[in-house]
């Protein structure tokens, strides 16, 4: 695969990372394995643990591929400079919490940013509530909606515009994407409330 | 337009300033739209951490795999800098130990002129038309020199340093062939206790370097060095570096 993942080109893997699962896995792999040894730079460079490491390295490439995912990679540096850029900002942040002791704070899946958009005093709100939230139960009440509804979220999640998505899953258009996958949403509500 | 796509359009950032107003408004005043937006953050928090966790197994297996070749591949590269540095390193020191040692035809030749004909002797208290063509050569005016050193040499046929001189001046103007025909008449002068006229068309073919003019200039000094005569220790460094 290391081998293999240099002769694939950025074009290709940033097509693929917008394909459906098998293409899209596979690019992943791909682009996982060619900048792999970014895990010893942080190793050596930012003196962090192999783990650590191998932890920012990941979230740099989730990272990367949420954004190509989404039409946000706009194609002006090449995948190397862009994901090296959210790797070093990576190992710099974790060396600021580790000086700091707060490691305990660091978090390898994503928060969601979405809080920060709601304005005082409506944030505190939903902030109270989100923390009460039981993501186990909403995991299990995921299981539950069906394979559709669930690849339509997961998809959403993953970063696909609606238009890709009606693409891979075959929908007639964009907005019966979104009034398909708003329509999942309610129903994973209602079975978890 | 029901609450959930209100509230996907609120974070898509698509909702006017007096939307956005009137939603966080709802926020405060009704619990359970407060309940929905917070359902919609904590089910994307909940589909976000699911990829996430799973992806990352899926980068762990491909880490554990491929750890040892990734790992190695640097250093592979590194190997191959390393191995190519080397043979460069090789073949410029072999280039140089060649060349090193056998200095070429043209080398030898500049290198005596640059010590032995950049500056001509001044005779003190002298100012004739040879003192004063050496004072021109020696500030770097060979051209103006030249024409004192030839009209000398052909008035008074028998001043064998105006040859000697003019001669050197072509040489160092690089028009070899009117060097070579002073230094001939130079070498003809039989009644010279010291004849530089071999010797002088020895470096003059060396400096011309075309071809069979090393071979010629070998027998030259080689006859400069039996025959003893003016340059035969200058003659014998060359022959040795020469070979």
């Amino acid at each position: 695969m290391a081998a293999f993942s240099h002769a694939v080109s950025d074009d290709s893997i940033v097509r693929n990372l917008k394909e459906s699962a098998v293409e899209k896995r596979r690019a992943e792999e791909v682009l996982f394995s060619r900048y792999m040894y970014l895990i010893n730079e942080g190793i050596h460079k930012y003196s962090l643990t192999e783990e650590e490491s191998f932890n920012a390295y990941s979230d740099s490439i989730l990272q990367t591929i949420y954004n190509v995912t989404n039409d946000n990679f706009e194609n002006r540096s090449s995948l190397k400079t862009y994901l090296y850029r959210i790797f070093s900002n990576k190992c710099v942040d974790l060396i600021r919490k580790k000086t700091t002791n707060k490691s305990s704070v660091h978090q390898t899946a994503p928060v969601s940013d979405m809080l920060s958009v709601i304005s005082d005093p409506a944030k505190t709100i939903i902030q109270q509530l989100v923390e009460k939230a039981d993501y186990e139960k909403l995991k299990s009440c995921l299981a539950k909606i069906g394979e559709t509804c669930r690849q339509l979220l997961t998809m959403f999640s993953e970063g696909y515009p609606d238009k890709h998505i009606a693409v891979i899953m075959e929908y007639k258009s964009a907005d019966v994407v979104k009034v398909s996958r708003l329509r999942c949403l309610d129903k994973l509500r209602q079975l978890y409330v | 337009m029901n609450n959930m796509e209100l509230i996907e359009n609120y974070f898509k950032g698509i909702l006017s300033g007096e939307e956005k107003k009137s939603f966080e408004q709802r926020i405060q005043e009704e619990a359970s739209f407060a309940d929905e937006v917070a359902f919609y953050i904590s089910a994307n928090n909940m589909l976000r951490q699911r990829i996430h966790e799973e992806k990352k197994q899926q980068f762990r297996d491909v880490y554990q795999r491929q750890k040892t070749v990734s790992i190695k591949k640097p250093v592979i590269k590194i190997w191959r800098y390393v191995a190519a540095a080397s043979v460069l390193i090789v073949l410029l020191l072999a280039t140089w130990f060649i060349a090193g040692n056998k200095t070429s035809p043209q080398q030898l030749a500049d290198r005596y002129i640059k010590q032995n004909l950049q500056m001509l002797p001044v005779t003190m208290g002298i100012q004739d038309s040879l003192q004063q063509g050496v004072t021109l050569y020696n500030s770097g005016k060979l051209r103006e020199a030249l024409p004192l050193f030839e009209t000398l040499s052909l008035a008074h046929p028998e001043n064998t340093d105006a040859k000697k001189y003019a001669g050197i001046v072509y040489l160092r103007l690089y028009d070899y062939d009117k060097a070579m025909q002073y230094f001939s008449g130079l070498e003809a002068n039989k009644n010279l206790y010291s004849n530089p006229g071999k010797f002088l068309k020895a470096i003059t073919l060396l400096k011309r370097d075309s071809k069979g003019d090393e071979d010629k200039a070998k027998q030259l000094l080689n006859e400069v060095i039996q025959q003893s005569l003016e340059g035969s220790k200058d003659a014998e460094e060359i022959i040795r570096k020469i070979k």
